[in-house]
Order: structure tokens, then sequence, then C-alpha cells
């Protein structure tokens, strides 16, 4: 089980970035989220979403989802954010094991329904 | 203030290169609650020194849906009145995170400069790098000198630079909803730019009590019809506007929102790729971001093509000016003709409402009808309530006038929730009548 994220659904909203962390922070932030909106290339108007699993970097673009296990040489053909580098520091996602009341926060939270569980 | 804020104000004196910080009371919050509220009580407090007052709604950066904006407030070039420009796309949020809650700029600098706001640390830098630079290359040039393509931006063009009339703060790349030339303001205070960066933490006093009300509104969000739908265009035709869906579609690109926002306001158009790519464009600037439904729609009745409305958008953009104030006063009706005008652009525009908030918010409601009469003195009286509650507590001013779930109730609700404080609806009342007044 894992989440599943639908690129063309997003809308860039970056909810589930948020209600990721608050689940780490108990708070309001964004620094603690395994799943974060990629908005980097703001004038291409290109987003997708991008999410840390414990041995998996998941990368929903667009065009498809892209799969990388974390310690493989990235490929070299892919453009790299610098902003998204924090990522690998950060905890893979447990699906929100202790939230009991809502499942995973970011399919809770999605308003446009573009994360759903696989 | 130790709840849904940073606990701080900044106030920059552009004269002396001053910088202070201080604390925002509780006693401040419990009476004016927050956003427009305060930034009121700032603009106010400092008004000798010509102030700009850079807030965030009490909500603003929190799990309450539509929390996206900030605020400007500041006297308007246009109207010599105090307004409030709403801070929207993922900027008003940045303002919090990059750790304060209210910024104060006052003064003149005697040489260009820029803010740069990040992490609970404000410094006044050296703009002449970017001083005679476009929006769109100063923003770049700022972010590639932080290393940071995620930075967020305040920016002012050329127009703002020459203290056009019509000069507009432009958020990032993109047009914002300044329709009251608060980029003459900027330029005369040779400011260029605000950039923010934040990786703050914000408490909440009851958080899961604040979550689950949060994902309960917007549950009761979800089941809105005009969840079904999507960017621009259909607000257009919600608004009764004929025919914008079929004109604008061959060149939509994709729908975004702001932070948090349900619906999808913003709307980018492919001008020099192809539209339907999904994959990223190769092209460094393939088109635009449009946001600003009212100018759309009067470029379009100036007889444009989608593509040529677009461009004019895109160099308005560009340049920092207002392509409201473009459509209506240049009397052009070709897109040379139009971006040709900027610099010579005269006349009153027409600010429709009372000038305190921005009309860039179509002055109706979009997509359900708020138990309105359709009497127009109603829909103008709910209309500058609506925009007086949403910059109180930094809701998406769009958003605002086409959710009824998101009341001032729930608003309160969750305010109060957030803070342990008896935010009451009498005080918002109140608050609402001071910004109304």
């Amino acid at each position: 089980m894992g989440i599943k994220i639908d690129a063309l659904k997003c809308i860039n909203c970056m909810a589930c970035e948020m209600a990721c962390s608050y689940h780490r922070d108990d708070g309001f932030a964004f620094l603690s989220a395994c799943i974060v909106v990629y908005r980097a290339r703001e004038k291409q108007d290109y987003f997708g979403v991008l999410i840390k699993e414990e041995e998996f970097l998941k990368v929903a673009r667009p065009e498809g989802l892209e799969v990388n296990r974390i310690g493989e040489a990235a490929d070299p053909n892919k453009k790299a954010d610098a902003s998204v580098k924090p990522m690998l520091l950060r905890e893979g996602c447990d699906l929100c094991e202790d939230m009991d009341d809502y499942g995973p926060m970011c399919i809770a939270i999605c308003p446009v329904d573009a994360i759903t569980l696989e | 203030m130790e709840y849904l804020s940073t606990d701080k104000i900044l106030v920059i004196d552009l004269a002396t290169s001053k910088i202070e910080e201080t604390a925002l009371d509780e006693s401040l919050v419990s009476e004016k609650i927050g956003g427009a509220g305060i930034t009121k009580h700032l603009y106010e407090k400092h008004l000798n020194d010509d102030p700009i007052v850079i807030g965030t709604g009490l909500l603003t950066g929190t799990t309450c849906p539509a929390s996206a904006s900030g605020l400007i407030t500041a006297k308007s070039p246009v109207t010599g009145k105090m307004c409030h420009c709403p801070v929207i796309y993922k900027v008003g949020i940045e303002i919090k995170f990059s750790g304060y809650d209210y910024i104060v700029v006052k003064g003149v600098s005697d040489k260009p400069v820029y803010l740069w706001i990040h992490d609970g640390v404000a410094d006044i830098s050296d703009a002449s790098g970017i001083w005679g630079k476009d929006v769109w290359e100063s923003t770049d040039s700022l972010r590639k000198f932080m290393g940071d393509d995620l930075l967020q931006t305040m920016m002012i063009g050329k127009a703002g630079e020459n203290r056009s009339d019509y000069a507009q703060i432009c958020y990032n790349y993109w047009s914002s909803p300044d329709r009251f030339g608060l980029g003459k303001l900027f330029g005369s205070k040779k400011l260029k730019a605000l950039a923010f960066r934040g990786m703050g933490l914000i408490e909440v006093a009851d958080h899961e009590n604040f979550v689950r009300r949060s994902l309960e509104i917007l549950k009761e969000i979800k089941t809105n019809d005009f969840m079904t739908k999507k960017g621009i265009a259909e607000i257009a035709s919600a608004m009764g506007e004929a025919g914008v869906e079929e004109w604008l579609e061959p060149i939509v690109h994709r729908h975004s929102a702001d932070y948090f926002t349900p619906y999808a306001t913003n709307t980018a158009v492919f001008l020099d790729e192809d539209p339907k790519r999904v994959e990223e464009s190769k092209v460094a600037e393939p088109g635009v971001l449009i946001s600003d439904v009212l100018a759309l729609l009067a470029f379009k009745k100036l007889g444009l093509s989608a593509e040529d409305a677009g461009r004019a958008l895109k160099a308005c953009a560009k340049y920092g000016i207002d392509p409201a104030a473009v459509a209506e006063l240049s009397g052009k009706s070709s897109l040379k003709e139009i971006v040709d005008s900027f610099d010579g652009l005269s006349g009153t525009v027409t600010l429709k409402g009372k000038g305190s908030f921005s009309p860039w918010c179509p002055l109706k409601p979009i997509f359900n009808d708020f138990g309105l009469s359709g009497d127009a003195a109603e829909a103008e009286a709910w209309w500058e309530r609506r925009q007086a509650v949403a910059m109180i507590f930094g809701i998406q001013p769009i958003f605002s006038v086409m959710c009824p779930e998101l009341s001032e109730e729930n608003m309160l609700e969750l305010a109060a929730i957030g803070t342990e404080l008896d935010l009451t609806q009498e005080i918002l009342d109140r608050v609402v009548a001071d910004l109304l007044k």
C-alpha cells in the first residue's frame, strides 16, 4: 500500500505538503513534509508532486510517474531542483500511521482528490 | 502572540536603514483580529512616514481552506486613500513563514534597494543590479542570486521605476490584484522589491480541533458544484460573460490554485509552445499565468484574439503595469499599439467599489448567490464586507465570493480554536465597520 498521485489532477495548492508537515510537527509548516509540490519551473507552468518513501523517491510528473531508488545515481538527463534536495534528509512516508481519524493526511486534505491510496 | 502567529512585527525605515522588531501583542489581536484590522492600525500609527504595511491574515498559511492571502495596506496613488491589496499565489503565505506577521516599510531610500526577508531575518539590499530590469528579469536575477527557485517576490518593473500612475506591484512573474498604483509608491521610495523565503513553524493552540474543523469545512466545500470546474474562463462564464471558454480554450495549458484554495483561480496559457504539451517546455518563457479575469475580459472586449490578449497580459506583467488600466485607457485595439502605449498612458481609471478593496476581484457572487436578492446596493455592501472579512483572516478574495461554506462563523471558530482568544462576532463586526468607514 502506498500513496498514488494524479499529477494532472493536481492544482499546485500545496495543501498536501502542509498536512504532511502538520502530521510530523503538530503545527503549521512545510519543513518536515515527505510530500512536496515541485513548482520551481514556474514560468514553464510545470508542476507535479514528489514523495519520499522509505526506499524510493517517487516523482509524479504530468507526463507520468518516475520512481528512483534512494541512493542510486540520479538520471543525468533530468534537471534537479536545489530546493528539493532537502527531501532526502526527511523521514519517509509512514502513511500517517498515528492519524487514526483520518488516515494519510495528504489524502484527507487534497481538495481535488488528486491523491489516493494504491 | 503565541498562536497562528510569528509574534513579530518588522519596521524598516528606508531613510535611515534602521530595522526594528517588535512583538505582536495578544491584546492587539483580541481587539483587531488580524490582517487588514492590524495593517490599518499600523498604517495609522506610522502615517507621517507614508508607510507601506505588508501583512498576513490571522488564518493565513493554515489548514483553513483558501487561507492563501496576505495584503498590502498603503495610500493608493490612484485614489489618494488608504487601500488594501491582496497578496496571492504562494507569496502571501511565504510572508508568514519567512518569520513576520506584519512588515512596515517607511521613509524613502536614497538609492534603489530591495528587502530580503528570510527565516526571521531582514536585510536592506542594494538593488542597483536589478533597477532598470523588467519584472521577469528581476525575479530571475534574485532567484539565481539566492540559489532558490522558490523565492517569492513582490516586484516592480519599469512602470514603477518611472512612477507611472498605473504601476503595479507584481508577484513573482505575474500580474497582481494591485489596481491602486502601489507600484508607483514602491518606485517613489526606490524600493524595487521584497523577497521572501522561510521555513517557519506556526503554533496552534488546539491543533487537533483546528485540523478537525478545517477538514469538516473542506468536506462541506467539496459538495459544491464549482468543485467540478477549474480556471479563469469558468469564472468569466459564471459572471455572465458568454464565449470566453471557447475563445480561451485553444491556448490553455493548465489551471492552478493559490495556497490550499480548492478552486483553481489561475489559468496558464501557452503562447509560444503547444498548450497540450505535458512534458516540461524547453521554451524559457512559453506563456503567462492569468489571475485577472476582468483584465482578460477587457482585452477580449477590445477585439483581441485570446493569444494577443495573453501576449498583452504578459507584456503588462513584465513592465509592471495594471493590465485593466491599460485596456481601459490605451484606446488601442491591436497588440502592438497596446504595448506601445505603456509609457504614455494617461487618464482616470474607473475603480468599482469604495476604493478600499481591490476590484480585481469580481464585484458579484460567483457560482453561488449567497442568498442575495439581486439588488445592486445589497450586492455592493455584501462584496465590501466579504472582502473586508477575507482581508482580516487571509482568505483568497475570489474564493471568498464563490464559497458560502467559508462563512464568517467558520472563520471565527477556527480563529478562536487556533488562538484560544475569545474572538466573537461582535469583535469582527467592529473591525469590519472600522475598515469600511
